[in-house]
């Protein structure tokens, strides 16, 4: 069996209908990086059949934001026959082995501790930099912490279950106007952290 | 797949070119009557059909620079049988139903009845877009003008 034929049999339905559900999810992303911290939920009716390995909030932003002007780089968990044949399908996006090409990054909370190589943008044009997103099991049951900043009015308490490493990470390359927004997702949830929300730790301003 | 195997990916994959691009030529009207017959199938879509456009570029005489002639209007669909087999299609024009029908066959002549969908649909409709052609060209070389100058007395 040939290459062809073979992700060919891999390839499974995408949005029931394109248009519309990359549309609703489109916005869920926007508002999850307009309000930091709330949870986002997509309705069922709108996220794509199950795909081996993605929990349906990711298959849906995958859909919604990749296109072939997106190069994607892929965590190892998701690095399967399946998920590249699909995307590769579905969004026509490229899928890039070198970090430092991708314009999206699709990530487990095994690789948090360690994001060197994305793209963080430059001063010009800071909206080149990488997106993450980050599949998670919960959104909740991590340690609180206060979010501050754009879009959020006072202070938005967040358990997302994370390393210490992880906000280090990020902490190390918010060099604004440089720097990565996150998406978290866990099963049909999301929730966005922008490269402009401070997060507070105990004893923070 | 071993090497002693007599499939040449080459050998298939030409003979599949050739039923996509009779596929890919036919009007609404010619798979009509085969609807029933390509329809009586569990499948399911992989891709429904949409809409779009793609930009078609040619080469003055085939061989010079390249330049665009314009975007044209394309239908895909992509369906996957019961069985695992995806068909594709790729038509001019914006009939939804008619390159759902073309996916259908390019699956079925992926099967096991390949030389029955080749006798039935393909070759027929191979022979009629060759009339077809070939009319067209006669009325076209009917209109043909060969320019020429008469030599001029200059004395």
């Amino acid at each position: 069996m040939d290459a062809v034929t073979a992700s060919a049999t891999l390839l499974q339905p995408a949005f029931a209908d394109p248009v519309l559900d990359s549309q609703r999810s489109f916005r869920a992303a926007l508002k999850a990086l307009a309000g930091p911290g709330v949870t986002q939920s997509l309705l069922s009716a709108q996220t794509p059949p199950h795909l081996e390995g993605l929990a349906s909030a990711s298959h849906a932003l995958c859909l919604a934001l990749l296109d072939i002007d997106t190069p994607v780089w892929l965590a190892p968990r998701f690095d399967t026959q399946a998920i590249r044949a699909n995307l590769t399908f579905h969004c026509g996006c490229p899928i890039v082995s070198d970090r430092q090409n991708a314009r999206f990054a699709l990530l487990d909370d095994s690789q948090l501790h360690d994001l060197s190589g994305f793209d963080l943008g430059n001063d010009r044009y800071p909206d080149q930099s990488c997106t993450l997103l980050v599949q998670l099991p919960s959104l909740q049951g991590g340690r609180q912490l206060a979010w501050k900043g754009p879009g959020i009015e006072s202070r938005n308490h967040v358990s997302l279950p994370l390393q210490e490493a992880f906000w280090e990470e990020r902490e190390s390359r918010n060099d604004f106007p440089r720097g990565i927004d996150v998406f978290f997702l866990a099963g049909s949830e999301l929730m966005g952290l922008p490269r402009s929300t401070q997060v507070l730790f105990k004893g923070g301003v | 797949m071993t090497a002693t195997t007599a499939y040449t990916p080459d050998a298939a994959q030409s003979v599949r070119q050739h039923w996509f691009g009779v596929l890919s030529r036919t009007h609404r009207a010619d798979l009509a009557p085969h609807e029933d017959a390509l329809r009586d199938v569990e499948y399911r879509m992989i891709r429904a059909p949409e809409i779009g456009m793609t930009l078609v570029r040619g080469r003055m005489g085939g061989s010079g620079a390249p330049f665009n002639v314009g975007e044209m209007t394309v239908t895909r669909c992509v369906v996957r049988l019961a069985d695992g087999r995806t068909g594709y299609s790729y038509l001019a024009g914006r009939d939804k139903a008619h390159a759902e029908l073309a996916a259908l066959a390019d699956a079925h002549l992926q099967g096991p009845q390949q030389s029955h969908w080749i006798r039935e649909l393909i070759e027929p409709l191979a022979q009629a877009q060759a009339v077809r052609r070939a009319r067209q060209q006669a009325e076209t070389a009917a209109t043909k003008v060969d320019f020429f100058t008469l030599v001029r007395g200059e004395n």
